[in-house]
């Protein structure tokens, strides 16, 4: 067991023997040395430099289409809901009026309306389909999106290819796969998860930076004991223990390097360019995002909320317990600070000359039921729903996909979860022709079984 | 992973005859933003600031109309039975500016 965070993290046998070997540095330690042992895995290919990166803003929970970007006004008021539409900068497509600065640049975004998928309502269900392109339990975990471009691409800089922000996904219902760990790529491509809230006073290079009396000093001492005793006991060890060793090797180098917490510190941004996100959790994820994908890393996750129980989230059930988040928290929380934090993204890029290079995806896991519970709320909902691109070469301004006049079923062009999961992959570069995974048992196995949405690119 | 919302966001408003303009937000918490008008103490309308820096009131009913810029604050997503927001409230973030017709 070693303890590099807050946490104890237990390893496997033959290296146990380094208990006393604390780094003790940070709460998102924890995931360090997993998402180090990447390059000991042989992911890393220097050669290839210009490849497109990805920022997926998830939003867990699941908005309702018909209360969001498909909106049905001229349907029955138990099914249009309560906002109303508002025009955008693409004549005909309308949206929320809550969503109004993202209307002004829908000349970018490519909605697709027509998603959907056939198998269980769970969150968890959707979470699966959308953040890996599967569905799948427990004893056969496919990859999380981000571990795949680990795996193909590998790290650019020091920082982990794949990053999830602020936290991994909790509880939100059932005890199955969430669709965010690395499966059979094992865990040398596992995202790094950070584990904390970038929107807290303190939270700049506090998260990076050893607590009291682990000095750099004192942990360099220890990098150095630790050599030493690799060094003596290198011939019992395994192959795995040896790519923990590496990853323990990057653990240190990351705990001591400047640029790295300069990296995960957006106290480095301006309180206007902040403000411009929002000062809340999502807002400063989504800046620390930009931030991450500016310094190296490939691929970002953002987490819009860890669970949907006790909070508000895009769970609009309007149970009047646990999950009773209802039309007010749309109108007043939710809907405003997506508004804020994913038009602040996209500007924030364009100006950094940095879209063109990284395709934003926002994605979920259903669409919410086109009939109004009696409470006034939606329930879950896969046969339809809307999740849409911007950047990374995507062309925008189009709708791609419809569903019926009351938003129950696709229209016409239907798409599947794999579908998109396959975009985001040839959006950033990757030939799902040629380009295949190691499977189980070390069979060479495709990825992802599904075309891309042609539309998307032009 | 409770939402954190630190700091106070401000705003500073200025009237010219009947259309207030308000500067930019600071510590924005990203939330809901809005007028919120009043005529003679009573509130008439709340209606969405984000957007535009400035606004009049269409209305020209006599009485003393005050506005001021609010922002939604959230504590949590706790709800009585009329579904309505124990915690959670709009809370003023500027000076209050008024006139009379």
């Amino acid at each position: 067991m070693i303890h590099v965070g807050q946490a104890h993290v237990p390893l496997c046998d033959g290296v146990s023997r380094r208990s006393f070997l604390q780094a003790g540095a940070t709460a998102m330690g924890l995931s360090l040395p997993m998402a180090l042992e990447l390059e000991a895995a042989g992911a890393v290919d220097p050669k290839r430099q210009k490849i497109k990166n990805c920022i997926t803003l998830f939003l867990v929970g699941s908005p309702g289409h018909l209360d969001t970007w498909d909106m049905k006004p001229d349907a029955p008021a138990d099914i249009r809901g309560k906002f109303k539409p508002i025009s955008t900068a693409v004549p005909g497509v309308q949206i929320c009026e809550h969503f109004p600065r993202m209307a002004r640049m829908m000349d970018q975004v490519a909605l697709i309306r027509s998603l959907h998928h056939n198998t269980g309502a769970s969150h968890e269900n959707g979470q699966r389909w959308m953040m890996t392109g599967h569905d799948f339990n427990a004893a056969n975990i496919q990859p999380h999106m981000g571990s795949v471009v680990s795996r193909i691409y590998g790290q650019k800089t020091s920082l982990p290819a794949s990053i999830v922000l602020p936290a991994k996904i909790g509880n939100t219902g059932t005890s199955t796969p969430h669709g965010q760990a690395s499966g059979y790529l094992g865990t040398a491509h596992a995202p790094f998860f950070l584990g904390s809230d970038p929107a807290v006073k303190n939270f700049k290079v506090a998260n990076l930076e050893p607590p009291k009396g682990q000095t750099e000093f004192r942990i360099n001492s220890r990098r150095n004991l630790l050599k030493q005793l690799d060094s003596i006991q290198r011939k019992t060890e395994t192959s795995s223990t040896i790519q923990r060793d590496t990853a323990y090797s990057r653990a240190f180098n990351l705990l001591t390097s400047p640029k790295t917490r300069k990296a995960f510190d957006p106290s480095q941004e301006t309180d206007k360019l902040r403000d411009r996100y929002g000062r809340n959790t999502f807002g400063q994820s989504c800046l620390l995002a930009r931030r991450l994908i500016e310094n190296g890393s490939r691929f970002v996750t953002v987490n819009h909320f860890d669970t949907v129980f006790n909070v508000t989230c895009w769970d609009m059930h309007a149970n009047g317990s646990s999950l009773d988040n209802t039309y007010l928290d749309y109108e007043r929380h939710l809907c405003p600070q997506f508004d804020q934090a994913f038009t602040a993204l996209i500007e924030d890029l364009q100006e950094r000359g940095m879209l063109e290079d990284t395709v934003v995806t926002v994605l979920s896991e259903f669409g919410r039921t086109p009939k109004l519970n009696n409470r006034g709320g939606r329930d879950h909902y896969p046969p339809a729903w809307t999740n849409f691109f911007v950047g990374g070469g995507v062309k925008g301004g189009q709708v791609i996909g419809s569903t019926d006049k009351i938003g129950a079923a696709p229209h016409d062009r239907p798409v599947l979860p794999p579908e998109v999961v396959a975009s985001v992959y040839t959006a950033m570069g990757i030939d799902l022709e040629t380009t295949m995974m190691p499977g189980p048992g070390s069979r060479p196995v495709r990825f992802i079984e599904a075309d891309p949405i042609q539309e998307l690119f032009g | 992973m409770d939402q954190k919302f630190e700091g106070t966001p401000k705003s500073a408003l200025r009237l010219e005859g009947r259309k207030v303009t308000r500067t930019d937000v600071t510590n924005d918490w990203g939330l809901r933003l809005q007028w919120q008008v009043k005529r003679d103490g009573k509130v008439i309308a709340t209606p969405a600031a984000r957007i535009e820096a400035d606004y009049t009131h269409p209305d020209k009913t006599p009485g003393k109309y005050e506005i001021v810029l609010q922002m939604w604050k959230y504590v949590n997503y706790r709800k009585n039975k009329q579904r309505e927001f124990i915690d959670s409230k709009f809370i003023e973030i500027s000076n209050t500016v008024s006139y009379t017709i």
